[in-house]
């Protein structure tokens, strides 16, 4: 029986030293869903992931994967036989063959699927003979894949899966990615490709300084996420913060407001304050993004140079 | 199939090893002639091929493939950028250790097995004797001294990250320990010294005059060698336990 949430952390922190790399993380992923993870490089979505399979111990904080608790070593077992990972840097056996490293992994799971094994070989074109370390980055992310895929996971963790291929492979990933909730399985995916995640996720986690700035499915936020541009005559007051504004910019006599909601009474609010011109559009996943990280992004560059400058 | 990825792991340094210990033995055994003339003259055999094999070439080829042998595992795997695969599987870090380990040990017994045949052989061949039984006891000894360096080597390999730095450090720990052992009070403890019990010099269970292993062999201090090396592994495993990857 697969629970309804087939991730959940509390509190979940990871300290390296003094370097906080995941900061008190909550976060839901549902089950039969394709949730994209995002953050900047450093922003903690790898720590998250490495904790969910047990290869790095939490400092502080609890989480469940399929109801076990990853701090468990003997659940963290039943864990990765459950899920299957794809990491970052994909790295395989380079001394195995294909074919031997398909029958080693094969030896670790009882539901392997041959069938889906075979059809897996032929359609990505892997030569079973071949040493994996003959292998391009992009066959070795379809093995990967395959490997993957042919245990029939109840979930799916891949980091950053589309990292050096080409833009055909992309797509045939992203079509066995989109096909994988139909098959009961659960992705949970990284990727610093907002277009990809938007063509495929259904929900969508961001995190930032590790800690989870968005948790929304992608259809609340097509729904919900506006970008209003309010022009005044002359320059732009101060306009105060309601419910639903994220973000807001003043330049001159412009306002540009990014909002997760309520963006009816937000453009009202506008109107009764003397805007002149009022835009109310939607907005991509990629004006969200660099929205929500580009003021930290800032502090953090300011915060190194006044380091920098310190040491000098 | 752990063992079959650790077997793949082992596999080259163990036939390399194995090819250039049965290389040493014969190129020893069909130059006894030269050698010894060249040496002392008044050589026995016997005597020869102990010096040659297991005092002093065969040995040190032996010590140093343990060592070797001995220097792989999870962290190694970190470098090489797979230990996230071998992480990811269902199985825990103390199975991973421990297969690896008893994998690169049967890798240290194959070569420690060489001599066991290719001496006894080799001598056949250019009509002199050596006696399967003496090749046997020194199997024991290399197996239960090589154990030893193995696991040293082990535990340093799951501490220290890198290729090499377990190989590197493990050879002068080694010798620091050949000069300790010869101390004066420890000097009075022979069992202690591993690189005389690997060859029966100075031991009771070996005949100085005739060069040969006699009775009664010294299990309890294999024993005790077995003993020291696996607690090297529960060490190692240990170690590896709560490290993050």
């Amino acid at each position: 029986m697969i629970p309804d949430r087939v991730i959940q952390t509390c509190e979940l922190t990871k300290n390296y030293g003094s370097f906080r790399a995941v900061d008190h993380l909550n976060l839901s992923v549902r089950a039969e869903r394709i949730t994209g993870f995002l953050g900047r490089n450093g922003a903690g979505k790898s720590s998250t992931i490495k904790m969910l399979l047990g290869m790095i111990q939490p400092s502080s904080g609890s989480g469940t994967v399929l109801g076990y608790h990853i701090d468990d070593p003997k659940q963290s077992i039943e864990i990765r036989r459950r899920i299957a990972y794809v990491g970052e840097d994909k790295g395989l056996y380079g001394y195995m063959t294909v074919a031997e490293l398909i029958r080693f992994t094969r030896s670790f799971y009882r539901d392997w699927q041959p069938d889906t094994e075979r059809r897996l070989l032929a359609e990505y074109r892997l030569p079973p003979k071949r040493k994996v370390k003959a292998l391009s980055k992009g066959m070795r992310t379809k093995l990967a894949l395959l490997l993957a895929l042919a245990r029939h996971p109840a979930l799916l963790i891949l980091d950053e899966p589309t990292e050096g291929l080409d833009p055909v492979s992309i797509e045939e990933l992203l079509q066995t990615l989109v096909s994988a909730p139909a098959n009961g399985t659960t992705v949970f995916f990284s990727s610093h490709q907002l277009s990809e995640v938007e063509r495929i996720a259904d929900d969508v986690l961001m995190i930032d300084g590790g800690a989870t700035v968005l948790d929304m499915s992608l259809e609340q936020i097509r729904e919900n996420y506006r970008r209003i541009s309010l022009g005044f005559s002359n320059p732009a007051p101060q306009l105060q913060s309601i419910l639903g504004v994220e973000k807001m910019r003043c330049d001159g006599r412009q306002i540009s407001i990014l909002a997760s909601s309520n963006a009816d009474a937000i453009a009202q609010m506008g109107r009764d304050r003397g805007a002149v011109d009022i835009d109310v559009s939607p907005v991509n996943l990629r004006e969200i993004f660099l929205e929500t990280v580009q003021e930290r992004n800032r502090q953090d560059q300011q915060r190194h140079l006044e380091r920098e400058d310190a040491l000098v | 199939m752990l063992w079959y990825k650790s077997l793949r792991e082992i596999r080259t340094v163990t036939l390399v090893g194995a090819a250039a210990m049965a290389a040493a033995c014969v190129l020893i055994v069909f130059y006894q002639q030269a050698m010894r003339a060249s040496a002392d003259a008044s050589m026995t055999y016997i005597a020869y091929i102990w010096k040659s094999v297991y005092n002093s070439i065969g040995r040190d080829i032996f010590l140093i493939l343990s060592i070797i042998l001995g220097s792989g595992g999870l962290l190694q795997e970190r470098g090489h950028g797979t230990s996230g695969f071998t992480l990811a599987l269902p199985v825990s870090r103390r199975h991973i250790v421990i297969t690896r380990a008893v994998m690169g040990y049967c890798g240290v017994l194959i070569i420690a097995s060489v001599p066991v045949l290719a001496v006894p052989m080799a001598s056949r061949y250019i009509g002199e004797y050596y006696p399967v039984a003496q090749t046997c006891g020194f199997f024991a000894l290399w197996a239960a001294c090589g154990a030893v360096f193995y696991g040293f080597a082990f535990l340093l390999a799951h501490r220290l990250e890198g290729d090499y730095i377990a190989v590197l450090l493990a050879i002068p720990s080694l010798m620091l320990y050949g000069l300790l052992i010869n101390l004066p009070w420890l000097a009075r403890l022979p069992m202690l010294n591993i690189f005389h019990v690997i060859n029966g010099e100075d031991m009771p269970f070996f005949n100085e005059a005739q060069h040969l292993l006699a009775a009664p062999f010294p299990w309890l201090s294999l024993a005790v060698m077995l003993a020291v090396s696996a607690t090297f592994i529960l060490l190692a495993a240990r170690r590896i336990q709560p490290l993050d990857f």
